[in-house]
This record gives structure tokens, sequence and C-alpha cells, in this order.
């Protein structure tokens, strides 16, 4: 069997309509065929009452070499069907040996013109009937009948295939970007196309006219993969873009091209056929509009401009549609075409600290807005890096990267997510980690290159500088130790913690890593994967954290005096969990003490206080300082303590203001340092601050958590380790504090944390000047179990 | 015929298949998946918390050989497996019955 088709093999170059040609003349072909099949098995028996149409692409003469031929018997009742199953086997028989796929249908004309919920797919396919053979008169009542129920239908039959059509999509997730795409149902593909030219029939519109050049395209690529493989091929794998073309980087960036004009004409065309239903949610989105601004409009969960110079202001547009969780309205998309972007880095900072930051990158990469705003975005854009795992393009999955962080399932690296004091250093590391792949030479190096060159162009402060660049450097690093390093070995661990330096970076890591792992497939992270990881992590955390309270810094090289000298006997763990920028303003705050007896700077960040303390440290200063802060009604979420051989102590507090006092009282932002400073100068009682504090409520009793305080002797060399978990509340750890230097013990490092209602408190002791013995460390324990339990 | 079945760690994989190909094996399928034997899993301490792992992270090697090679394969899987400690896996021998190309319905050792 031959198709007589003969392409021009550059497919850009061809005849315009020779595609359709082509498939009309395999449609008259097999339409020959079947009418043939139709005289000698079926005309004689049925001389009326029985009609053969042609539906879905048959019918309407645009049959792919080897598609299915779709056929259907129009009948006046169900009671003709059963006698006719012998004729009719013998007539599909027939179509089979002549190696047709025919894939046929009986019904009767009232059934052709219901909805039905089970066959959802025989009213769409009837849109393209075409009269084959048999009886005219039962053909003619089957058009007129249809006719007329589109017409009253239309908007609901409209709806329905819209639904469809959705759901086709999301089994795609939703992106036109696969590696191999399936150029008949993928997002951008055949399908998309016809979904809207039948939409423009259904609810009257012209949106598939300028798609004619991309039909010639997918088409013409259709018919030679149907040909290549001789089978009914339409998935565009790496072998087959081989065989198509010489070059088939640049067939699939012009597959993706086309692509993207058939995927932008299909989203308009299924909102459009959406937007028309009537229903609930119809009306909370009308409720959305009220999220207006004078600058931008929102309509149906879309962003509208209200005057074309919006657009181009910083990343304001952006920001505001992944604020609100809104995407860009075609006409929006249109206008910000060849639009400027100029974006500097508090732009920048601003989108992505937000938590559903991935849309508004999604807008800007839609809109062709990301590549104006970073013209390097362009290396991968359409990107087709060919290996067995990644199913996207170089673009897409670094946005599906992005977007991971934001439905992740595991609780582990979900709290760790969290914890990330700058999402958004995260989010522009991954924006550009890839962004070097395909310039042939190694893409790390590469990224890292270009990245400096895009942040110093933004004018990025050197510590996001530096954070940014060590994460694209190491952002294989992890995977790297997930499958070829030995996790039980201690040189492992001990490599790991060397590379990584802290414990903050080596979470922004570990997340990292999270999210280009399952930005690869979606299938890519499996548990075991997730498991794998945590592993590393847990490893590398407790390489870096542990045994570096007793070990302390000295004589440490190369930096500033009075680096060096605040440095000084500060626990090593000190270094490993602050980077640069903070130990800075520690230095900073140390010069202070020259001229005061106290440093104090407290700074508002990403919906939390830090309250950083320097002075010389004193019996029960850091309880005191507990103390004042909790007697402010805020609620302290972490804490550090440290001290260097000088005996400047450095304290650092988070917390959260649940009444927001500070918020709306900036004054009590002064109040509070001033009461800070009375309490560490003596002047002021702590314990009397917190007398008459409403007690905080608890969770119910089932959910209350038993306190439990392990001490150890073990886990440093100098000082015993104190481990409490308990049920935080207002004040726990002034009163765990106060406990600890009551019983005649100095704290030497405090690590504090929250999770919910769980306070997660570390402590290192000594008494004079060593580990506790058993005697002091009984009645210690059970003086800490009376305050977790006290409140 | 004789089916190996090896679990092993998950970062001696390369060194495995490299050893394998090195006489000659070069079909294997490899699964990664999670458990534990006598090493129990272990107990991780995070952030004050103690908490047990209980499925350990191995990979699942198979491979189907003729019953002459199978000694060779299994002394070649233990030398590049190995790290002498608690968790290296272990390797299970069966019997095959038949073996047969899906693509040509070869049968028997020419299947494999």
């Amino acid at each position: 069997m031959s198709f007589a088709v003969v392409l021009d093999p550059d497919l850009s170059a061809r005849p315009p309509d020779q595609v359709r040609r082509t498939l009309a003349a395999r449609s008259t072909e097999v339409t020959g065929s079947v009418r043939r099949a139709w005289v000698k098995s079926l005309q004689s028996r049925f001389p009326s009452g029985v009609a053969l149409a042609a539906t879905g692409g048959f019918g309407r003469s645009e049959l792919f070499p080897y598609s299915d031929v779709d056929l259907l018997f129009v009948v006046e009742s169900e009671n003709q069907i059963p006698p006719m199953k012998d004729a009719l086997s013998a007539f599909l028989q027939d179509l089979w040996d002549k190696g047709l796929r025919p894939s046929h249908a009986v019904h009767t004309v009232a059934y052709c013109v219901v909805e039905h919920d089970d066959n959802r797919e025989l009213t769409i396919s009837l849109l393209d009937r075409r009269m084959l053979a048999g009886d005219p008169a039962m053909f003619k009542w089957l058009d007129e009948r249809f006719r007329a129920f589109v017409l009253k239908r239309g908007a609901a039959i409209g709806a329905r295939l819209a639904h469809l059509a959705d759901s086709r999509r999301a089994t795609f997730q939703d992106t036109i970007y696969h590696l191999e795409p399936n150029v008949k149902d993928t997002p951008g593909g055949l399908r998309d196309l016809q979904t809207v030219r039948w939409l423009d029939v259904l609810m009257g519109g012209e949106s598939a006219q300028n798609l004619a050049r991309a039909f010639d395209f997918l088409g013409s690529l259709r018919i030679r993969m149907h040909e290549t493989a001789g089978r009914d091929q339409n998935r565009l794998s790496f072998d087959v873009q081989e065989s198509l073309s010489g070059r088939p980087a640049e067939l699939m960036r012009d597959y993706y091209r086309h692509a993207r004009q058939v995927n932008r004409a299909a989203e308009r065309a299924l909102e459009a056929a959406l937007a028309k239903e009537d229903t609930l949610l119809g009306r909370f989105h009308e409720w959305r509009s009220r999220l207006s601004t004078s600058e931008f409009t929102v309509l149906r969960d879309r962003v509208y401009l209200r005057s074309p110079g919006a657009a181009n202001r910083g990343l304001e547009l952006f920001e505001f549609a992944a604020r609100h969780q809104l995407r860009l309205a075609p006409d929006t998309v249109d206008r910000l075409n060849g639009v400027e972007i100029d974006a500097r880095w508090e732009h920048w900072k601003r989108l992505l600290e937000l938590p559903h930051a991935s849309l508004g990158l999604h807008a800007m990469q839609e809109s062709g807005a990301l590549a104006s705003a970073i013209p390097e975005w362009r290396h991968i854009e359409c990107l087709v890096v060919r290996d067995f795992y990644h199913h996207y393009t170089v673009d897409e999955h670094t946005l599906v990267a992005i977007a991971s962080l934001e439905s992740i399932e595991d609780r582990r690296i979900g709290d760790l997510w969290a914890e990330i004091d700058r999402p958004d250093l995260v989010r522009f590391a991954l924006l550009l980690h890839d962004i070097g792949k395909g310039s042939g030479v190694d893409h790390v190096a590469e990224s890292v290159r270009v990245a400096r060159a895009v942040l110093t162009r933004l004018e990025a402060p050197e510590a996001d500088r530096a954070t940014i660049e060590f994460l694209i450097a190491r952002h294989l690093d992890l995977s790297a130790v997930m499958t070829s390093r030995d996790l039980s070995d201690e040189a492992t661990a001990k490599m790991l913690a060397d590379r990584v330096g802290a414990v903050e970076r080596l979470k922004q890591l570990t997340i990292m890593t999270y999210a280009d792992i399952s930005a690869v497939n979606p299938q890519a992270m499996t548990p075991w994967r997730l498991e794998q990881l945590w592993r590393v992590y847990l490893l590398a955390h407790a390489e870096l954290t542990r045994g570096l309270y007793a070990e302390r810094i000295h004589a440490w090289a190369g930096v500033d005096p009075h680096r060096a000298v605040f440095l000084e006997g500060l626990p090593v763990r000190y270094l490993r969990t602050h980077l640069d920028s903070e130990i800075d303003g520690h230095v900073e705050l140390a010069r202070q003490l020259e001229s005061r007896p106290v440093a104090i700077e407290i700074a508002h960040q990403r919906g939390a206080y830090h309250l950083t303390l320097l002075t010389r440290d004193r019996p029960g200063l850091f309880a005191a300082v507990a103390g004042a802060i909790s007697s402010f009604g805020l609620s302290i979420v972490k804490a550090e303590a440290f001290s260097n051989a000088q005996g400047i102590v450095v304290d650092t507090f988070a917390f959260s203001d649940p009444h927001r006092t500070l918020e709306l009282n900036p004054s009590e932002v002064d109040r509070l340092r001033g009461i800070v400073r009375r309490v560490v100068e003596g002047k002021q009682d702590a314990s009397k601050l917190l007398r008459g504090r409403p007690k905080p409520l608890l969770p119910s009793r089932a959910a209350r958590l038993k306190p439990r305080v392990v001490l150890n002797n073990d886990a440093s060399d100098s000082a015993t380790l104190i481990e409490i978990v308990a049920e935080d509340r207002a004040g726990l750890l002034y009163d765990l504090a106060r406990a600890i230097s009551d019983a005649g013990c100095n704290i030497e490092v405090v690590l504090i944390d929250t999770e919910a209602h769980k306070a997660l408190d570390v402590f290192y002791v000594t008494s004079k000047g060593g580990k506790l013995d058993d005697g002091l460390q009984d009645r210690l324990k059970s003086s800490l179990i009376d305050a977790c339990a006290s409140s | 015929m004789k089916k190996i079945e090896a679990i092993i760690q998950p970062h001696k994989l390369e060194d495995v298949k490299e050893a394998l190909k090195g006489i000659g094996i070069d079909g294997m399928t490899v699964t990664e998946v999670r458990g534990h034997g006598r090493q129990k899993g272990h107990k991780e301490v995070y952030r004050g918390m103690e908490y047990q792992v209980d499925l350990l992270p191995k990979i699942k090697i198979e491979i189907v050989v003729a019953a002459a090679r199978a000694d060779e394969v299994i002394q070649t899987l233990v030398a590049a497996a190995r790290t002498g400690k608690i968790g290296d896996g272990k390797i299970f021998v069966f019997d095959v019955a038949e073996a047969i190309r899906i693509r040509n319905d070869e049968r028997g050792e020419t299947a494999l």
C-alpha cells in the first residue's frame, strides 16, 4: 500500500495546502474502499433505513495515513441492529483486509441528538459528519436533527468539549514543552487545533483562521511520522526526530513555535467556552474581580492592563499575578509583545519572595517578559536536551522546578522549605541553574558564569550574589552523593560538610535538589530518591552541627583584626550557622561595645522580628532577655547564644508578634529595646515584667505533648548537653533558662526552635567550668520538667 | 539457567555494573527498592528528636544466566558490592524453568 505522499524534506518550505490535499486524497481513496465494501456486503440486504456516515477526521476529509477510520451506521430503530450483525462483520473484515482500521458505531438518530455522559465523544465526532453510502433520507434526517441540536445546545456542547480538552491537557501536565511530544494529543498539538475549530463552529468565532501554518507544520509532521513508522505513530520520539531531520534540535524549536501558537489559541477558546457556564465558580471569579487596582483589572481570574504603560514598570504586573494567583488575559499577553522590561534586583526579590512566585514567572515566560528582563533566558528557550530522563525543554524544566516548591507533599521537605530565610535566593538560583545548558561546555560552570553576569547587571548585593552562585555551582552535588557515595562512611559526611559550609546553605541546597529532581519528569521524585535525599541532608546536618559547640575558633588567620578578635573563642558552630553578612553585622555591633555596655539591634524580616544582642556575659543573662521579650506578648520561635574568648555573648532571638503589638505601635519597638537594655544592665527584674501577662491558650489536652528532658554528658568534651522537647508556651524559654541559672549552671550555647506548638530546645551548660555531676543532673532534670509543666 | 537477585547499597551500583560488564554480563534489571534485613534501620537524631528509619533505600539487581556461569557472576557481584559493613546486602539464587524472547519466540539460553 502506498499513499503517494511526497513532502519536501524542509518542512518550512512546502507549497501551502499540500498537507490538506494529501489528507483529502487519502480520504477519497478510503471513501472508495468503504463504498465498495458497502456494496459488497450490505447494500442488497439494507436497501433503505440505514445510512453509513464518516465522522471525525475521516468525516472532514482529513484522514492521516494510519489513523482510525471512524464510521457511523445510522438506523431507524434499535430493532434493526441485531439482524445486521453478520453482514456488518463481513463488511468490517473486508476493510481490515484492505489494511484499514475501521472504528464503527451503530446508533439511531434519536440517540445521536442527545448528550450522553458516558459517550461525550459521539457528539464531538458528529460535528464532522459526511454521507458515505446507504439511504440518503436517513442521513438527511440525522443531518437536520443534529443541526437543530447544535443550534440549541451549542454553548453546552462547547463547554463539554472544553472540559474534555482540559482533562486531556492535564494528563500532559498542561505544558507543550515535552521533549518527546505527542503531535496529536499534547497541548499545542493537532487535537487542540481541532478543538479551536470546533469551538469556532459551536460558539461562533474565527480563532482557527490564524492557525493554517501551524496546521500545515503539525499535519506534515504527522503524515511523515505515520509513513515512517507504518502505523498510527504520533509520539515525536528522539528516534523519530532524528529520522525526520538532520538537525533535530532545530526541528523541535520549530515545533514548539507552532505548538505555542496553537496552545495560546486553544487556551483562549477553552476559556471562552467555559466562561459561558454560569456556575458557582463563575460567581467566585466575579468576586475576585474586586482585586482590580488603578493599574490592573481582574476579570474571571485574568489580569488586564488598564493602560499600556502599566506593563513595563518593574515586575509589578507579575508580582500582582503571583500574589493573587492569577493568569494574564490573552489581551495582556498581546500587549506585552515587544515591551521592554526593566527589572532591578529589588523587583526580582519582591516577586520571588511570594509563595506562588512560579505563577508570576509563568506569566513572564508566556508573555516574553522573562526573555526581555533576562536576555540570557533565550539560550534555553525551547532548548531540547536529549537524555532518557528529562521530559521537558530546559526552560520548562526550570519553571516546573520552581513550581514544584509550591506543592511539596513530604512534610520533612515542606518544613525545611518553610525554615529557609531567603526563599527568593533559592528561586533565583533555580531560575538560572541550567541557563548554561546547550552551550557546549560544562553547564554548571557556564550557568555560574551567566548568573554572575546577570546578577552584576541587576546590582544584586554581594552576599546575595555569593549565595546564588554557590547554589548553582553545587546544584548537582547532593544528587551525586545520593547515588554514588557510601552514606555510612564518615568521610562522606565530612566531605559534604566541608563543601556546604553552613546549615542554611545545606537547607537551601537540599530544597534546590528536591526541586531539580522533581522537575525532571512527573515520576522522578520517587519515595526512594526522597529517602536518599533526606538521609544525605541528615548526614550533613549532623556533621555540620555535631561537636562544633565544644570546638572553639582559635587564631583565625586571614581575616581583618576586628573580626579575628571577635571570633576568637566562639564555637566553630557559629561559623557554620551564620552567613558572612550576618557575621559582619555582629562584628559591627561588637565595635559598639567599645563605647557602651550593650549593643542591641531589632530588625523585621519576612514576618518575624530578629533581636541581636551583644554584651558581656553574666549569670542569668539569657533568661532575663527571653523574659523581657515574652513580657511584650511576643512569641520566641528561635534563639541562639554563643560567647567568645573575651566573654562577649552573641544572643539572637527570632520572635513573632501574635497580637501585632509591635506592628501596630511602632514606638513599642523602642520601648522593647529600652526594656531589654535595662534587664541586661540589671536595672529591671524580668520575672516582675512577666507577672500579670495573660495566660496563653493551649491546644486541647489530647493534643498536648508530654515534656521530655534528656541530659547527656557524652555529646561534648566540656559541657553537658540538655535536650528538651515540650509544649511551647509564652515564657517557656524564660522559665527553662531560669531553672538552669538557678541551679548554678552556666549556659554556654543555646539553640531554640519551634514546630507549631512544639518547642525543641538545646542547651549546652557547664557548672564550675565543667560538666554536671550526676546529682546536679538529677536535680536540674526534675526542675526543668517542672518548668515545662508550669503555665 | 539461574536467576541471580542481589540487593546492594545504592552507591555500589556503578561498581557492580562495571564488574559485571567486565565478565561479559550486559543484561540486567535494576530497581530502586526500600527495605531492611538484619540492619533493621537505624536511629537518626534531628533537632533533638530521635526517630527510627525503618526502610533504607537499596538497589535490586536481577540477572538471568546459564547455570554454568552462575558462580562466576555471584563471585563478581560479591567482590564488587562488598564494603565489609552491615547493610552490604544479600544475593538470592533461583532456578529458572524457561526463558522466552518475546520478539521471536526463541527459547532457553539463546533467549538470554
